[in-house]
């Protein structure tokens, strides 16, 4: 209980704490980051002990006759460690990343602030509680995405923020709805809807996944993501690849799994049309991404792709899909997570964004390229990186369902992932091997630390996919 | 003595601003004496309501009858307290009360010399007396009467500003909200034709057997209240004068203006359809549906022109106009949830707009810059003011915890009771438009860096009065339990459940 607490306020007292250092305070701000990123793992870890040991963990009260209530199930501790470890890592890269930039106090206040809310997302015992902070995750993101504060910042931040709204205001309809229905709202005692029959209700699961589907970025509701791409790298990393779109999934992952439950939604028949909206995400998504000159644009293209992986897997209602679809959210952040930093350190050590001009890059950072390499594989799907593991998963759960072509589609996708990453590579070490390495200096370290560390995560799970078992394995029995 | 306060409290609420405003004029050489007895009226009003609302909410359901001088009605004028008069006071000195505070000191650069100041406080509290008769009577000419005096009120108040616009803006005003009382006037003469009392109660009962008599008449009546209240209100076709009259208004005046002039008429609109022609009747001439087709424009319509507005206090004032619209859409809901949603966001609304018409005011006195383009780095100059501002926006775009959520939810409950889900999607998008115009101002006072300029908070009396109001909102989100236990019971009141 007060693990669970602590790890939800280690993020906002920490923004706080950083919003009172003077702004020259380098050094000890960097560390109070550190501190309590780490405080926000370490309590998270303590939370998962007791809820994956099968006790209850319940928080609830009473605000303006609402009852908000946390109240973490396997699901939401999975996406709860995800979210805090990553974190960690992000601060890492960010003291090396952001070194030297503007404005460096309010990026690291509202990193902080958004780790609460995501961990609050995660923890959310019944929909008032997870609507809450999915529409605080915005505001507290909101800041980072303009970072830059240039004309086309400010842009993409009130495109997002818009966004953002609208499909909060959806789900807010459709919870009013639910409660309406249901009566309750509370995620623990089996699914919220289960049972009850009405012509509605496809049209109500309908409304909540096209309103979650904006952050978890669902054709066509994606817009926001590549434009959101102009904050900075750890920013796109964490938060555009992981934290505000998984916010989106886990909202998709509860819909389904604990408001309707896999039985109403199967009734319901309506999960065939966004298995296929799902499988066009993933193929169009990674299409445009070829196509894509820009590396963190390719980049985002491939997120939207591979979030889409998730809810093929949710959606075909079977345990193996299931369990492909939380392996699949364990390891592919690992993946592309590491992508993106390296994304970040080659514009930051030699000015370059455009594929087009990366010709030889990898003479220049022969580590980063390497790193990269080993990334590219993992987004592909190849053993022994740990990503294989999940689209393995999936496909067997779409072969269960009877949907083999969704088997194909996943294989064109590796495919196509392939035609995106690989010629990068092959261009990186072309060329005469002339000029010097300049991977040098404190910076590049605070870089390049966090992406092996990373790279080796999901080698060591490729390998030893026993290690990630465990938690999928909690998730599936806990609702089937 | 104590006793016989508490027994003539009704009307004791209404006497106290009237009184002290008549005795004021005598004091305009000693400013602070003239300050000192409005904020004295205004917190001793807050006190009499307070506890109103107390005994209304204790006694389970049973309303305080007080015949003005002894006289039963139908033949003497009778006062009624119940939950919604009880909310209504409390609405009405709870915003008053700091509003006052926010004015002490603070009026000789928009109002001028003492003697302007002293005329502009009387009219503040005659608009505050006025309103609260409202609130009481139960009495069809009373409310006329009272209508007339706040109207006029406010048109002194609009134009106790130093500027020709104000002037022209309170004439504007003036014209139209003639229009609206003479209207209202003509609605009540078809009552009383149709029915021969002025007392509501007896008006209703003998409404609901003698209108098949004369339907057209009263149909007539029901068509001229709707719309005289709907010109005084600002109902969204109508709302013609709002933008011009409370963006030139002295600040406090602005902040009263939005605050809770606009939810007298509210309520007294409320008095009629529900207390008068009753739920029967609205249902049969179709006014629920006409309410919530009117409150769905507004709310489209008042968002779309505050978000054309590059002036903060016009896109405020048109941001009234919206919300205005959730009001009236949650009358026409004419179920429980409905009409209790619409009662808490009428009160959410008149402390969230009022502490941001006085951010927006200390804002243009502290830097003269009207604009919202112009507003670049005021939340690092102005900490304090633009932290009050950003906390009613938020309240007010809905976010939860905030007391806007909890209006806003409620009014989503009863629409989907009422079966229809186009209000509830309307209402989000009144949000999301709500986001679009107000988060720009937060976007720039935050985010973008600040001229070298020397811009400060305001005063330390009203940097009370916004952190009080402020805090009102924030403490209307996380308890509203009290607040909305009396909006509920005035819905079942009005409802006749």
């Amino acid at each position: 209980m007060i693990a669970l607490i602590l790890a939800l306020l280690s993020g906002v007292v920490g923004g706080l704490v950083v919003a009172f250092l003077p702004q020259t305070k380098r050094g000890l701000r960097n560390f109070i980051v550190l501190f309590f990123c780490t405080c926000g793992m370490i309590f998270s870890w303590g939370v998962a002990l007791k809820v994956f040991a099968g006790e209850s963990v319940r928080l609830a009260s009473e605000f303006g006759g609402l009852t908000f209530s946390l109240d973490p199930d396997p699901l939401g501790m999975v996406f709860g460690l995800i979210a805090s470890t990553l974190w960690l890592i992000t601060a890492i890269y960010s003291f090396g990343y952001m070194d030297g930039k503007h404005k460096q106090r309010t990026y690291y206040i509202f990193f902080l602030i958004s780790l609460s809310m995501t961990l609050g997302i995660a923890y959310s015992g019944n929909l008032v509680a997870l609507y809450l902070f999915y529409e605080l995750l915005t505001f507290a993101t909101y800041p980072m995405v303009i970072q830059e504060r240039s004309p086309k910042a400010l842009k993409a931040g009130e495109k997002y923020i818009l966004y953002s709204l609208a499909g909060a205001g959806a789900i807010l309809i459709a919870i009013v709805i639910t409660y309406v229905y249901a009566g309750k709202l509370d995620f623990a005692s089996g699914p919220i809807l289960a049972g009850s029959l009405g012509s509605g209700l496809g049209w109500l699961l309908l409304l909540f996944i096209s309103g979650f589907g904006v952050k978890a970025a669902i054709m066509p509701l994606h817009r926001w993501l590549p434009a959101a791409m102009v904050a900075p790298t750890p920013v796109s990393a964490l938060l555009h690849a992981v934290a505000v779109v998984y916010s989106g999934i886990y909202g998709i992952l509860r819909v389904v799994y604990s408001v309707f439950g896999h039985a109403l939604v199967r009734q319901l028949g309506i999960n065939a049309l966004f298995l296929w909206v799902a499988g066009f995400t993933i193929l169009l998504g990674v299409i445009i991404a070829a196509r894509q000159d820009v590396l963190k644009k390719r980049l985002a293209y491939q997120t939207i792709s591979h979030l889409s992986y998730i809810l093929l897997g949710a959606l075909t209602l079977q345990p193996w899909g299931l369990a492909g679809a939380i392996m699949h959210m364990i390891c592919y952040p690992t993946s592309k997570i590491v992508l993106f930093f390296c994304a970040g350190i080659i514009s930051e050590q030699t000015g370059e964004t455009r594929i087009s001009r990366m010709g030889g890059i990898g003479w220049l950072l022969p580590k980063t390229m390497i790193a990269f390499s080993i990334a590219t594989l993992g987004m592909i799907g190849m053993l022994p990186l740990n990503t294989f593991w999940g689209k393995y998963y999936l496909m067997r759960g779409s072969v269960a369902e009877g949907r083999w072509p969704l088997a194909l589609v996943l294989i064109g996708s590796g495919i196509i992932n392939a035609v995106c990453f690989i010629p990068i590579i092959v261009d990186a070490f072309k060329g005469e091997r002339t000029r010097a390495n300049i991977e040098q200096g404190k910076r590049v370290v605070f870089m390049l630390v966090p992406v092996f560390l990373l790279a080796a995560v999901s080698l060591i799970t490729g390998l030893f996919p026993g290690i990630v078992w465990p938690f999928v394995q909690a998730v599936v029995n806990y609702f089937f | 003595m104590i006793a016989s306060i508490k027994a003539n409290l009704p009307v004791f609420v209404v006497i106290v601003p009237l009184f002290i405003a008549f005795i004021l004029l005598t004091f305009t050489r000693r400013m602070r004496l003239v300050e000192g007895l409005v904020i004295f009226a205004e917190a001793l009003g807050l006190v009499c309501a307070g506890y109103l609302a107390y005994t209304v909410l204790k006694q389970n359901g049973t309303q305080i009858i007080y015949q003005l001088g002894g006289w039963p009605a139908p033949w003497g004028i009778e006062l009624k307290v119940g939950s919604l008069a009880a909310l209504f006071l409390l609405i009405i000195f709870g915003v008053c009360f700091p509003v006052a505070i926010f004015a002490k000191g603070n009026l000789t650069e928009e109002v001028g010399s003492n003697e302007r100041i002293t005329r502009f406080y009387v009219l503040y509290l005659l608009l505050g007396g006025a309103l609260a008769g409202m609130a009481v009577t139960n009495d069809m000419f009373n409310i006329y009467v009272l209508v007339e005096v706040a109207t006029l009120s406010c048109c002194g108040l609009v134009s106790a500003r130093k500027h020709p616009r104000a002037a022209e803006a309170a004439f504007t005003y003036l014209i139209l909200a003639t229009l609206g009382s003479a209207l209202v006037m003509g609605g009540i003469g078809f009552i009383y034709i149709t029915t021969g009392h002025l007392n509501m109660g007896f008006a209703s009962q003998e409404l609901k057997q003698v209108w098949q008599d004369n339907p057209h008449v009263v149909w007539m009546a029901v068509s001229f209240i709707l719309v005289g209240f709907g010109v005084k209100s600002a109902l969204f076709p109508l709302h013609v004068w709002l933008p011009d009259a409370h963006s030139q208004a002295p600040t406090p005046a602005s902040a009263v203006l939005s605050g809770i002039a606009v939810k007298g008429y509210l309520i007294c609109f409320l008095k009629f359809m529900y207390g008068v022609f009753g739920p029967e009747l609205m249902q049969e001439f179709a006014v629920n549906r006409i309410l919530v087709f009117l409150g769905l424009v507004a709310i489209i319509g008042g968002s779309l022109s505050a978000l054309t507005q590059d002036e903060l206090k016009r896109r405020l004032a048109f941001s009234t106009v919206a919300q205005v619209g959730y009001i009236y859409l949650g009358f026409g809901l004419m179920n429980e949830k409905g009409l209790a949603g619409a009662l808490f966001y009428l009160t959410s609304h008149a402390v969230i707009k009022s502490t941001l018409f006085l951010a927006a005011g200390a804002i243009l006195a502290a830097t003269g810059k009207k604009k919202i383009s112009e507003l670049k780095g005021i939340g690092r100059k102005m900490p304090i003011t633009m932290a009050t501002f950003t906390i009613a926006s938020l309240s007010l775009i809905g976010v939860p915890l905030f007391s806007g959520f909890v209006g806003k939810w409620h009014l989503l409950l009863g629409s989907l009771e009422a079966g229809n889900i186009i209000p509830a999607v309307i209402i989000i998008f009144g949000s999301v438009l709500c986001a679009a115009y107000l988060f720009p101002v937060i976007r720039i006072a935050y985010f973008e860096p600040a001229p070298e300029e020397e811009w400060k908070d305001p005063g330390l009396s009203q940097k009370c009065s916004l952190i009080l109001l402020s805090t009102v909102v924030v403490i209307l989100g996380v308890v509203p339990g009290p607040i909305l236990e009396l909006a509920r019971r005035a819905a079942a009141e009005l409802l006749m459940l």
